[in-house]
């Protein structure tokens, strides 16, 4: 068996890395050795149950979320072949798979997914993969569970690890059902007008966790400043700490992403290795604007991620729910406890935190051993006590498992953090045991919690952000806005200490607010209105945030917080960018460039966050994308500079590159001939990222992005792509021989723990119906349809007449690859 | 500095190719390109000529000056009456003259964008368009066929030496 890292010399031998050149591609993570994995020859019994409970951690790429968006044909064919995967393994692991629950559970998953989606309709018929849909769902409001022992008890009796053991206790349990808040939600902008918005969501996180280190005294980034944070941590389990930093993140990104690669190679060797024919790995190929699985995958772990930092207010919490359950003796106390300790513990958070935050109460009522008339009394008694914002929640104690009739598995969440997805992979993979992480809970709990989300969040949760909107818009920014308010920034700009500032803390010297300590406390006016303009983001308010960014940008740049000013600028561009436009493409084009141009200057060589700027290029760049028109032009520019600046790992260039090919593509042409389209372009970045791909011996997409160029070159006007280019050609059939290499069964068995029971890259070629039309040419790129052969008659190779190697003569002279 | 320039046909088809460097400041006329970069030139050039169709048509000129730009690589086109194009692909040294570039930044090539340079290139373009003429007036020439003259290339490659 030739372990990939075996193979890896050769092939980089034959691509010589060379530095200097930024197209250049060396691949350190690839280089290092896999780990030890189980050997195929022994215990069998386990590698029946692993590959299955391993795929689900995997589902988010083998199964894509977004098959709901797509064609009725293409879904179907998806979700067939999603029901179909348990038939894929050998009879065996069928009977094995019934009881631990393997395929089967990915489509039980899927249900539940689908119960929520459906209750909360299409979300404006966009995937859940569409990167703006991603953008919507990642900037939402934070709510911040803190629970006392009780509930941990409660939680821990019905399956799940409690706080205390390194578990996430109700937060494990609650975090899924925040993805998608059931039905409508109505939601009034500042100016009262509401509206309905179907794909709602919160974002559940254990309170005071998450919190980010101060870097330094604030501009120049990369000091290791260890000052506030103040949070005793116990919950390590997860292995993930709140004060990593940021830059660690992407690398995290980078291995989750390479991990779900790895899989798939993995897969698709298994699947190649069985007795069934191999199947092309080439997927969804009909859509060419379609998100990759993996980039949409990189992007909300990227997202998914947001650490509570002082410089934006996206990750600080708006709410926090307190719960106790009705085991506790003494409820009220507890309650009162709780809230001590969130605004003056230990774990209480940082002076950049606003601690005004909405205090939410919940009682935990344990349907099998509580007694309902004694909840409902103590219910009343916490209305009367805490005001109006609390909730009985009522809850089975015991443990669901699969077979009971009304069990639904809890879904995976979408948003974990890179860390969490990496544990759960790496525990997959050390443990010989290791079970499906699939937990199931009763339907009447899912009901339950579900009502209580969509109560929380629509009679407490947004009156509040919206009650804090309006007052804050009232009382601080409509005092900037108005011709005053320009003399007062100027008046605090010139006079040294003048009264014009209000309460700032710290006794700086200097009349601005931003901390000597490299913040702005919670309760300054650029804070506030720095929350006020991320409320209305959240709020899906554009107009209100994008012109408190805007005064925002100004001030925090006179006052030189980098961080600050380098945040404004990014959700400035991206509030202008979602909005809809009125203003001509031209001038807003150009403002948006400068805005993201400021911010990413700020973020990389100011700050030197990598994060901050890798997440302001990329969102821009898909915003920009979907702004069409020469905006696509300019999205393809950022990501040059991404790509230039060297910001991201070695998959996250590949996957970058993948992405421009993408938007190339989607630029259209007019006429006959398409002038002004992009194909020779997009099929340029295709071919870069297949070679980036090959570096990192995934040879699976290295093969699907060979399949998207040689599908862009055959559409040219022109007759022959780049065929009649004598290197260029040399250079393609060289690539494709070496992702044939790869592909090849016999190499690539093994080469993977996850051995025989390989579950996807079983979509048949779905290229026939878009691209049989009037050129018959085409179908000699598909090969027959079934995709039994796929690999073998696709002709990628050399056409010129001496190495024709006798291939298929209808493959030959004119498929524009030569 | 170095320079790729190539003649594409009316199908995309490249009819006429040559690599050099630059002849001054000492230059030997020998093209630098990397191995990767050698490997990449046609396919950047390939795709410049998507940019290409839709700048033709915004402007009268023949020679329409930097096109596109894609990492290092600038990319000159010039246009013929029938459809075919002259495109030059150009690298600045940058990483090993990036110092040095500020200093002579009136040379040619330094600075891609820069009067000098367009200038420099149009003469190179200009030159290279009158023998292209001439070769293409041999009777035996048909449309979209290879230019395989020795005396063409011998003259292109003066006129790179002259201007560039």
């Amino acid at each position: 068996m030739t372990s990939s890292s075996s193979r890896l010399p050769k092939t980089r031998q034959s691509l010589p890395p060379n530095t200097r050149h930024p197209l250049s591609q060396t691949s350190p993570s690839s280089e290092t050795p896999l780990p030890a994995r189980q050997l195929p020859l022994h215990n069998t019994n386990n590698r029946r149950s692993t590959p299955a409970s391993a795929a689900s951690l995997f589902r988010s790429t083998l199964t894509p979320p977004g098959s709901r968006s797509a064609s009725p044909a293409g879904s179907l064919a998806r979700s067939s072949s999603a029901a179909r995967s348990p038939a894929r393994m050998s009879s065996s692991t069928l009977m094995t798979g019934s009881v631990f629950g393997g395929g089967i559970s990915a489509s039980k998953n899927q249900s539940l997914l689908d119960a929520v989606d459906s209750d909360g309709g299409g979300g404006g018929g966009v995937g859940p993969t569409d990167p703006l849909n991603l953008l919507l769902r990642s900037f939402v409001p934070h709510i911040a569970i803190h629970t006392s022992e009780d509930v941990d008890e409660l939680v821990r009796d019905k399956g799940f690890r409690g706080a205390s053991r390194g578990g996430g206790g109700l937060w494990e349990l609650l975090r899924p059902f925040g993805e998608r808040v059931q039905g409508r939600v109505m939601i009034r902008d500042s100016n009262g007008a509401a509206k309905a918005w179907e794909d709602f969501a919160v974002r559940f996180v254990r309170f005071g966790e998450g919190v980010e280190e101060l870097e330094g005294a604030g501009a120049a980034g990369g000091g290791s400043g260890s000052s506030s944070g103040p949070n005793g941590k116990d919950a390590g389990g997860a292995g993930k700490d709140g004060r990593r930093r940021r830059e660690e993140l992407i690398a995290e990104v980078e291995t989750v992403v390479e991990r779900h690669l790895r899989f798939a190679e993995g897969a698709y060797a298994g699947s190649a290795g069985m007795s069934s024919p191999p199947l092309t790995p080439t997927r969804e190929a009909a859509d060419v604007e379609a998100t990759s699985p993996y980039y949409a995958l990189y992007l909300r772990r990227l997202l998914s991620g947001m650490p509570l930092a002082c410089h934006e207010s996206f990750a600080h919490p708006v709410a926090c729910v307190m719960a106790i359950s009705s085991r506790n003796p003494a409820p009220i106390e507890a309650l009162q406890k709780l809230y001590r300790e969130t605004s003056t513990g230990q774990r209480s958070p940082p002076p950049w935190v606003d601690g005004e935050y909405l205090r939410y109460y919940v009682l935990v009522h344990d349907e099998e051993n509580g007694d309902i008339a004694k909840s409902m009394a103590l219910f009343e008694q916490m209305k009367r006590n805490f005001g109006l914002h609390c909730h009985l929640l009522r809850l089975r104690s015991s443990q669901s498992a699969e077979t009971d009739d009304d069990s639904i598995p809890l879904p995976r969440s979408d948003w974990m953090t890179a860390a969490e997805e990496l544990a759960d992979i790496e525990e997959s993979e050390t443990r010989e045991d290791f079970e499906d992480p699939t937990r199931y809970i009763f339907e009447s709990d899912a009901t339950a919690i579900r009502t209580f989300v969509r109560e929380m969040v629509t009679q407490s949760v947004l009156p509040t952000m919206e009650r804090n909107v309006s007052i804050w818009n009232d009382q601080v920014a409509s005092r900037r806005r108005g011709l005053s308010g320009r003399f007062m920034s100027l008046s605090k700009r010139f006079t040294f200490g003048s009264s014009s500032r209000s309460s700032s803390g710290g006794g700086s010297s200097s009349s601005s607010n931003y901390d000597a300590l490299g913040f702005y406390r919670a309760d300054s006016p650029e804070a506030i209105m720095r929350r006020l303009a991320d409320f209305a983001f959240m709020l899906r308010d554009w107009k209100l945030a994008m012109s408190t960014y805007d005064l925002l940008r100004s001030d925090f740049q006179n006052d030189k917080a980098w961080m600050y000013h380098a945040s404004a600028n990014e959700m400035a561009a991206l509030a202008l960018l979602i909005m809809p436009q009125n203003m001509s493409s031209k001038t807003r084009l150009e403002t948006i460039n400068q805005m993201l141009e400021q911010a990413f200057y700020s973020y990389h060589l100011r700050c030197n966050s990598l994060y901050g700027a890798v997440r302001c290029t990329v969102l821009g760049l898909e915003l920009l994308r979907l702004r069409g028109g020469s905006g696509i032009d300019e999205a393809v520019q950022w990501g040059t500079r991404v790509l230039e600046s060297r910001l991201m790992g070695t998959v996250g260039d590949a996957l970058l590159k993948e992405r421009m090919a993408v938007c190339y593509a989607s630029k259209k042409g007019a006429g006959s001939q398409a002038w002004g389209s992009r194909r020779r372009k997009s099929a340029l970045w295709s071919v870069l990222s297949a070679k980036a791909w090959v570096a990192q011996a995934k040879y699976v997409q290295a093969h699907k992005c060979l399949n998207d160029a040689r599908r862009m070159y055959a559409l040219l006007p022109g007759e022959c792509g780049v065929q009649s280019f004598g290197v260029a050609s040399d250079f393609l059939a060289h690539l494709n021989d070496q992702v044939k290499a790869g592909l090849r069964p016999d190499v690539a068995r093994g080469d993977d723990g996850y051995g025989e029971d390989g579950l996807d890259e079983t979509e048949v070629d779905e290229e026939s119906e878009t691209l049989g039309n009037k050129r018959s040419r085409r179908t000699s790129l598909i090969g027959p349809p079934g995709g039994g052969a796929g690999l073998e008659t696709a002709p990628l190779h050399d056409t010129k007449p001496a190495t024709m190697q006798g291939r298929k003569e209808d493959a030959a002279p004119d498929d524009g690859f030569g | 500095m170095s320079y790729y320039f190539a003649i594409i046909g009316t199908q995309d088809n490249p009819l006429f190719e040559y690599e050099f460097g630059t002849s001054k400041q000492g230059g030997d006329g020998q093209a630098r390109f990397s191995e990767q970069a050698h490997q990449l030139n046609q396919f950047v050039l390939h795709s410049s000529l998507d940019i290409v169709e839709e700048v033709q048509w915004t402007t009268g000129q023949l020679y329409l000056k930097v096109i596109d730009k894609f990492f290092n690589n600038y990319i000159s086109c010039f246009m013929t009456g029938g459809n075919v194009k002259f495109l030059l692909l150009h690298q600045p040294t940058a990483t090993a003259a990036g110092a040095s570039s500020a200093r002579n930044s009136t040379s040619v090539g330094a600075n891609p964008t820069s009067p000098q340079t367009e200038e420099a290139i149009k003469n190179f373009f200009n030159e290279v368009y009158e023998n292209y003429v001439k070769a293409i007036m041999s009777p035996f020439y048909k449309v979209n066929m290879e230019i395989r003259s020795p005396v063409f290339r011998q003259r292109v490659a003066a006129a790179g030496r002259k201007y560039l």
